[in-house]
């Protein structure tokens, strides 16, 4: 309590401080940028004063706020993509100023000559941050036709998979689990379709992306490795939309309109897989029963009440289900988020978020009958709701304060089930577990001179893991081995603190700026979890089980530092990053041999707890503008783990573990109806662990490996080159509609990429060994999808 | 295809399968770590001679038989203590405890028997306990259709099933042996079936249950089966250490695809005395046998479900 005292004292000091600055001769002026051609506000557009020689960037609303002395201004917009806009101003008083900034269409692309650099990428405090546009994402070639987010962003430094069809992505060395994935701040605890092959992010209703590896700023939390901020479009507010495809896999369909005089908006967007539709006539019998789906859908609906008060909702419920005629398996996730943009005063700004987000699965041997002699049903879930308010204030042009709080609740059912075995019935569940967490933060941006900026801030986050529960102590008989309860254990009442966890998360960021086109960039920063998912597996399964921390399950926190150099050249047509990062990793975890990680009450004795570390270089090169843009990234890093009893107590590589990752991605606009587009993977196979020797046992073969030793071996590289090609068509659609084409084509030279090389007996002769390949994608994949918007 | 116990991965090579996932057996090199002793032996409640195998490991890739361990000196000790001499017989390159009549048991339910060898100046033993084992209370089958042809056994046949309860006591642990013929089938190191209690997991035991169909039902593998066949099972009471022993075989022997766990060591119960000596490999395992046989007759099915 007296930590959250002191972050008070902290903020009230700073806010103390601007009051002190507001008694100058100084005006404000602040608003929103929006879209000209749908109305939805732009996020991260630089905002600069040339007189002054200053500037802010939008928020996530598109709100900007700046404080200047009385005079004369001009104020210069300006965002990747879109025109550049000027506005001329007298600031003798506070005042608002929306501007409504339009997209460069091609030919102006060409002829425009800036006189003020798009350097962003050098200017801004921001490092080990990218962003992709959502019209760059829609033109990489993607796995059978469907535009994909997560899979673009494993084309970036820093960005690594396990493989094809793996759930998620690896960030600087972290696990899946360590990326806090939001979509419009909520959590999405399970990421995937179909396993991993696509993500939940329908791509017609996403309007900004966001991923942020390093000098992670004080208002996130929660996990250790990276943020992927997802931004939900906001519906039209000029016009009625609609949008959609068929591709191979989803069809889609888009929906927006304004409403109450362009006052609000409103977007719905669905997906379906529609595999299971068309298979249908072909199959016979039982089999025509049998389910193979996937869908989801978007919606948000937003309201301007007045200059001060703007309303966001926004949800998504998404599923896959699986399943023959009586057995039945499904798995999804469901967000709903409500916001509240309020404008206190024109330097002050609030938004205050309230979500829920849920992820399930659940497992039933037989759905036809409700009465049956045997039967195994099998749920599990997760549920969380929070509070998080987050304010702005705009102290001075040099100084822009963040300060906010968060409060999470957790509700987490691990796994109910029953087995009913020849009319018996055995309820195997195990109990529900709670907690919550808060945290407070307070930073400051500040630029110190024209050519040192800073930004410094403290998140304290707390964490209680509460009854009802039963806790138990773990005896240990050897090291890396399981661990057993001590019985009967102590039951915790409700309500009551089993255990509780505090930390401080220093956060710091500097950029100095070598010239007007080049800047070094350093950071720090500590980042907590309280939730783990629980996943032994190669690639995460949608039946792990996210579990929160317990009295033995610690909180994993990374430190991480960053050094990077930026530099734009070509009038800012080209971006060149250079960063290096170290992290230190605590209580990461591990599990025993033969680990049961599932329906398992006594779970925390079959995990491991070490350290991690992780450290890499990474190149980038992106091209913005002219026909052809793209970029090249390549990453040199190591990942490695230190757990007690594994690996005779020595460094090992993680399972996701890369060394080298180089990625290409061009895209190129022939004419205005045609564009190309390409990527080239190639990347160091991930670490495999092979037995030395064999042993005979009852009629097998089995491996052992004498030296202990895991990940001690390296699966060959892999490599992919994906093609694709947009064309639009020259009919017009309904007569104001358009309409495209997408051909792609998914590893173009056929190669069969492993996955995992894996030992076994010949399934002829068990006294045989042998080595076996196994690759997910096995051949070249064409596909076909047909996109329209009227 | 291997069997795997639960439906979920069925379902997820259903999905991979659309995407031309594929295996192909390839030439690996590996390191190669010095041979050890490797013990293979297993004892039961049944009457007649008892046999224990002693091999040394190889290279992995090393596909010749194993070289068989002579001049050892074996022997099992009850906790009774009795002491039953293992002699290695030249021809069946295994150590053999004979009875002087094959009706004559070596051990019993509920008693604790220790393994001892001598061999190249190193003392290892192995201590294991025959546990209680249920009855078969019945077999039964009932007719399948498949829509599509298996790949093993015939689209229309038999699905057979044994009755039998776990007994009441968490921490009764079961293996399963399909009996086809009269011959054990299915014997796939990747096909072993375990029980804990009346299911799978122990963390979550079902204790005191008839075992749970997909436990019943695991007798049917490698195909349905035809009228006329003897369907049967040979229930085996393990220990808990024997199960886990178990169960790391089974995963060390299908351990791929985009689930794999990572590889680790399948454990022993061979201790040698002296904590600085050679390690020795295998198991030692003791179980007390079940037994039941049924004859699919068609008039005798059981209605479809």
């Amino acid at each position: 309590m007296k930590n959250i005292l002191r972050v008070l004292g902290l903020g009230l000091l700073l806010w103390v401080q601007g009051t002190y600055a507001h008694a100058q001769e100084k005006y404000t002026v602040s608003g929103y940028v929006k879209d000209v051609a749908n109305g939805e506000g732009l996020i991260g557009v630089s905002v600069y004063v040339r007189e002054a020689s200053t500037g802010v960037v939008t928020n996530p609303y598109g709100f900007y706020s700046i404080t200047l002395p009385e005079g004369e201004y001009a104020l210069v917009f300006s965002y990747i993509g879109y025109e550049k806009l000027t506005s001329q101003l007298v600031l003798n008083a506070d005042q608002r100023l929306n501007v409504e900034m339009a997209a460069e269409s091609r030919q102006l692309q060409e002829v425009v000559v800036s006189t003020k650099k798009e350097d962003d990428n050098v200017r801004s405090l921001e490092m080990s941050v990218n962003k992709i546009d959502i019209k760059t994402i829609r033109k990489i070639p993607a796995l059978l036709g469907e535009v994909d987010i997560i899979r673009s962003i494993q084309l970036l430094p820093g960005v690594t998979t396990v493989g094809e069809g793996a759930s998620g992505f690896n960030v600087r060395g972290g696990d899946v689990s360590q990326n806090l994935i939001l979509l419009d701040e909520a959590p999405v605890y399970n990421s995937s379709h179909l396993f991993g092959f696509f993500s939940v992010f329908n791509p017609d209703a996403v309007k900004d992306v966001k991923l942020i590896k390093g000098g992670i700023p004080a208002q996130y939390g929660g996990r250790i490795s990276s943020i992927l901020d997802v931004r939900m479009k906001e519906g039209n507010t000029k016009k009625r939309e609609i949008n959609g495809g068929i591709g191979t896999i989803f069809s889609r369909l888009t929906y927006e309109q304004p409403f109450a005089q362009s006052r609000g908006s409103f977007i719905v967007a669905a997906r379906r897989s529609y595999i299971d539709v068309l298979a249908k006539p072909f199959l016979k019998g039982d089999l025509k029963k049998s389910r193979f789906s996937f869908y989801d859908l978007t919606a948000k609906v937003n309201y301007r009440l007045d200059d001060k008060n703007t309303f966001y909702a926004s949800g998504y419920f998404g599923r896959d289900v699986f399943g023959s005629a009586d057995f039945g398996f499904g798995w999804g996730n469901g967000t709903a988020t409500a916001r509240w943009n309020h404008i206190f005063s024109n330097k002050l700004f609030l938004n205050l978020t309230a979500y829920y987000s849920n992820y399930d699965y659940s497992i039933e041997s037989d759905r036809k009958k409700k009465e049956v002699k045997d039967k195994f049903t099998w749920n599990s879930t997760i549920i969380s709701s929070s509070l998080k308010p987050d304010f702005t204030y705009y102290l001075t042009p040099n100084n822009q304060v963040s300060f906010g709080g968060q409060y999470i609740n957790y509700n987490t059912r691990p796994g109910n089930a029953v087995a009913i075995s020849n009319g018996e019935s055995r309820n195997i569940s195990l109990d529900s577990r709670y907690g919550d967490e808060s945290a407070l933060y307070v930073a400051n941006e500040q630029k110190v001179s024209e050519r040192v900026s800073l930004q410094y801030g403290i998140r304290y986050s707390f964490y209680r893991n509460l009854g009802p529960g039963q806790v138990y102590a773990y005896q240990e008989i050897q090291k890396g081995e399981r661990q057993y309860p001590v019985l009967p254990g102590t039951a915790v009442p409700k309500g009551e603190t089993i255990k509780h966890y505090g930390n401080w998360e220093p956060r710091f960021s500097l950029n100095i700026g070598l010239s007007s086109t080049a800047s070094l960039k350093a950071s720090y920063n500590r980042t907590a979890q309280y939730l783990h998912l629980l996943s032994n597996t190669a690639a995460s399964s949608p039946l792990d089980v996210w579990t929160l921390s317990t009295h033995l399950i610690k909180p994993e926190i990374a430190d991480q530092v960053a050094l990077g150099w930026f530099q734009n050249f070509r009038d800012n047509s080209y971006e060149a990053s250079v960063e290096v990062y170290y992290k230190d990793l605590q209580n990461q975890i591990d599990y025993v041999r033969n680990s049961d990680l599932l329906l398992n009450r006594y779970v925390e004795g079959d995990l491991l707890f070490g350290r991690g570390r992780a450290y890499g270089a990474e190149f980038f090169l992106r091209k913005n503008k002219g026909r052809l843009t793209g970029w090249l990234s390549y990453t040199l890093a190591r990942t490695e783990r230190l757990v007690e009893g594994v690996n005779n107590d020595t460094w090992f590589p993680a399972r996701f573990d890369k060394p080298h990752n180089f990625t290409a991605v061009g895209l190129f606009d022939l004419n205005n109806r045609l564009t190309l587009s390409s990527n080239f993977t190639m990347a160091s196979g991930t670490p495999a662990t092979f037995p030395t020797n064999r042993f005979e046992y009852n009629g097998w073969a089995l491996p052992y490996n004498v030296y202990n030793a895991r990940n001690n071996n390296r699966i060959p590289a892999y490599h992919r080159l994906d093609l694709a090609a947009t064309l639009k068509s020259k009919r017009k659609l309904f007569k104001s509609g358009e309409g495209e084409w997408v051909f792609s084509v998914y590893n173009a030279y056929n190669r069969r990429n492993p996955y995992s090389i894996y030992v076994q007996q010949n399934e002829d002769n068990p006294l045989t060994t042998e080595a076996v390949r196994f690759s997910v994608i096995g051949s070249i994949i064409p596909a076909v999808t047909y996109n329209f918007k009227f | 295809m291997k069997k795997k116990i639960y439906p979920f991965y069925l379902v997820a090579f259903l999905a991979l399968g659309l995407l031309t996932s594929c295996e192909d057996v390839i030439d690996l090199k590996t390191e190669t770590g010095p041979a050890q002793l490797v013990v293979d032996g297993w004892i039961t409640d049944q009457a007649g001679p008892q046999a224990i195998r002693l091999t040394l490991s190889a290279a992995y890739f090393n596909n010749s038989p194993a070289t068989p361990v002579t001049g050892a000196e074996v022997t099992v000790t009850d906790d009774a203590g009795t002491t039953f001499p293992f002699r290695y017989i030249t021809e069946k390159k295994i150590y053999q405890w004979t009875p002087p009549q094959d009706s004559v048991k070596l051990a019993r339910i509920g008693r604790t028997y220790t393994l001892t060898i001598r061999y190249e100046g190193e003392e290892y033993i192995a201590i294991n306990q025959i546990k209680r084992v249920p009855t078969i209370d019945s077999l039964a089958y009932k007719n399948e259709k498949f829509p599509i042809k298996p790949p093993e056994g015939p689209q229309e046949g038999y699905v057979a099933e044994f009755y039998a309860r776990d007994f009441l006591g968490i921490g009764d642990t079961y293996w399963i042996k399909p009996l086809k013929g009269g011959k054990l089938n299915g014997t796939e190191a990747g096909a072993i079936s375990l029980a804990f209690d009346g299911a799978f997991s122990p963390g979550s035991p079902s204790d005191g249950l008839i075992f749970i169909q997909p436990l019943r039902q695991s007798i049917t593998t490698n195909g349905l089966f035809s009228a006329g066949d003897t369907a049967g099972v040979e229930l085996h009471s393990i220990t808990p250490e024997t199960f886990y022993f178990l169960l790391q075989v089974r995963q060390e022997s299908a351990n791929g695809g985009i689930f794999a766990v990572p590889p680790a060591n399948i454990p022993t119960n061979i201790q040698n005395l002296n904590p600085n000596g050679k390690k020795a490999l295998g198991f030692f395992g003791t179980s007390a046998v079940s037994r039941a046989e049924t004859v699919i007759d068609p008039r005798k099915a059981k209605p479809k479900s």
